[in-house]
């Protein structure tokens, strides 16, 4: 059980993948976040991460899309079917380096700033980073599948795509200010693996990358949340032996104070 | 609110209570772990698979602790059946784990989980409801037939006996180890503790009786489930004690005031509900097998 339940749960967290801009893309456009590092305790809830920077042309001109991006992982996606009156999940397909959050912020609609090669080759929508690892089964629809690990993901706030100023009824956006200052928020939800991510800023002018910026945001846990995970990973057997003990104690407990009461 | 470290995810304090308070009170009540409930209710708050797996076997090892102190007052623990249910238990539990990852690698778990749910609960909770509903009517028509167990079984009959003085019984020490054997393999699939097939099996098949039976497999899942916390917490690292502490104080509260109420009811009763609760419990799997979903793709393998 243990193994396979790892490979199923933590399926190999690593660094996102950025695809390499070419090399006239220069990756110097001032951006920062607000917070570079983002502490989770025994109150968290999720939080928000703040992106800005400046578009370097005078007047202006260009657009700005902001990708915020979790660790990649490996999924599965499967195919209900009916089989003899059973739903039974059939047809698995692999993905490697699917992002475990992905959120994509741009002042207007990404298909009119970029080409779709352009979004594909810089990975700038969720369904363009994950990389088919499998062969797709006979007669079913590729596309489907992709498509499907991204609706899946989205239900869980995992995916995100904002155009335009975020609202009130939205959980974020991009904003442009004068000046060519522009700042973009997007809600990280609790269920966000804890872990490194990464702020991607770019700039795209008449269709073309002009220049890109990549910033780390650290998301770590503090206080008794760190200890506990800590213990967990580092101690585990102890860990394991606190946890039983715990348990009988809190066996032992509820039966002696029940007996008086 | 509270933020599970291992889970990392935020649950509602009182809810996650309210469920182990309930499931506790039905493992006091009838004498399961009441992992078979418990497991797919905390998937169903979100939590992930492999988390509450393995973070709800050290709430039954705390409920059927607090259990087995009740039961040992009443005397109602026979430890030398315990023991040798426990060390099929764990041999069994070792060669789940094994089975588990076979199935796994074979991309069909789920549906094997889902199917052995389905026949076990169904097929275990019916059996002991027809058979109380018939030892209730036989009391009311006044013909006091209480249920009779046959003196002489195949346990009686197989090498190695062993006498059993708390239960009774004079038999051969095979069945009882392939007993916890068979339900170690099985907890280890499901994620369960396994009293549920074992009281049943102690009562049909060892032809134990009723009143220490309950304390026995107490026993029995309490050594297997405390084996199984220690392997998963240095295995995969999914215990969550942030989860375990809530999950056992809502679990030992609501399973001593289910062990209360249990010790004044009927033994037909217990059986009774047990059954009610197991059938219960099927439908959902029926019904997650049978009705069409809303969405045809899965993430992940979907364990349950």
């Amino acid at each position: 059980m243990k193994r396979a339940l790892a490979a199923l749960a933590f399926a190999m967290l690593s660094t996102p993948a950025l695809a390499q801009p070419a090399a006239d893309v220069a990756s110097n456009l001032p951006a920062a976040v607000a917070e570079e590092r983002i502490t989770v305790s025994s109150d968290y809830r999720g939080s928000y991460v703040t992106v800005f920077g400046v578009n370097p042309d005078r007047r202006g001109r260009g657009d700005i899309v902001v990708v915020v991006r979790g660790p990649t992982e490996d999924a599965t996606v499967m195919r209900k079917r009916r089989v003899f009156g059973l739903w039974v999940n059939t047809a698995p397909v692999r993905f490697r380096e699917t992002p475990s959050f992905f959120a994509v912020l741009s002042n207007r609609p990404l298909r009119q700033i970029a080409s779709a090669q352009s979004i594909w080759r810089y990975r700038l929508d969720a369904a363009a980073s994950a990389r088919l690892d499998s062969e797709i089964p006979a007669g079913a629809d590729p596309a489907g599948y992709r498509n499907a690990l991204v609706r899946l993901r989205r239900a869980q706030g995992l995916y995100q795509e904002y155009a335009g100023r975020a609202s009130p009824d939205r959980r974020g956006g991009l904003t442009l200010y004068q000046g060519g200052l522009f700042r973009a928020v997007v809600r990280l939800p609790a269920n966000a693996p804890i872990a490194e991510y990464y702020a991607d800023t770019y700039l795209f002018r008449d269709g073309r990358l002009i220049s890109t910026q990549r910033v780390p945001i650290n998301i770590a846990r503090v206080g008794i949340e760190r200890t506990i995970h800590d213990l967990a990973t580092h101690a585990s057997f102890w860990y394991g032996i606190v946890t039983v003990l715990l348990a009988l104690s809190a066996g032992w407990l509820a039966s002696v104070l029940f007996r008086r009461s | 609110m509270i933020y599970l470290p291992i889970a990392e995810m935020p649950v509602n304090v009182l809810l996650v209570l309210l469920v182990s308070g309930g499931v506790g009170f039905v493992s006091g009540l009838v004498g399961v772990g009441g992992g078979f409930i418990m497991t797919p209710s905390l998937i169903f708050l979100g939590v992930p698979a492999p988390v509450a797996v393995a973070t709800g076997a050290s709430q039954i090892a705390a409920t059927s602790f607090s259990g087995i102190m009740t039961q040992t007052r009443r005397k109602a623990v026979d430890w030398r059946m315990g023991m040798l249910l426990s060390i099929g238990g764990i041999l069994g539990s070792a060669s789940g784990v094994w089975l588990f990852e076979r199935l796994l690698r074979l991309g069909q778990l789920d549906l094997i989980i889902s199917l052995l749910y389905l026949v076990l609960l169904a097929g275990v909770g019916g059996l002991m409801l027809s058979e109380s509903l018939a030892v209730m009517r036989g009391r009311k028509a006044g013909s006091v037939t209480i249920f009779r167990r046959p003196i002489r079984g195949i346990a009686h009959n197989l090498p190695f006996r062993m006498r059993f003085p708390r239960s009774g019984l004079h038999i051969s020490v095979l069945p009882p180890l392939f007993l916890g054997f068979a339900v170690g393999v099985l907890a280890a699939i499901m994620g369960v503790g396994g009293g549920f097939i074992l009281i049943p099996a102690m009562i049909y098949l060892l032809r134990m009786p009723t009143n220490v039976v309950v304390g026995t497999s107490l026993f029995q899942v309490l050594i297997v489930s405390s084996l199984v916390v220690v392997l998963q917490s240095t295995a995969t690292q999914t215990v969550d004690l942030v989860l375990a502490a809530l999950l056992m104080l809502g679990g030992v509260i609501g399973a001593q005031l289910g062990a209360r109420l249990g010790a004044g009811l009927k033994n037909e009763h217990i059986r009774a509900i047990l059954g009610i609760v197991l059938v219960i419990a099927s439908t959902k799997f029926l019904w997650d097998l049978v009705v069409t979903p809303p969405e045809t793709y899965v993430l992940g393998g979907g364990l349950w």
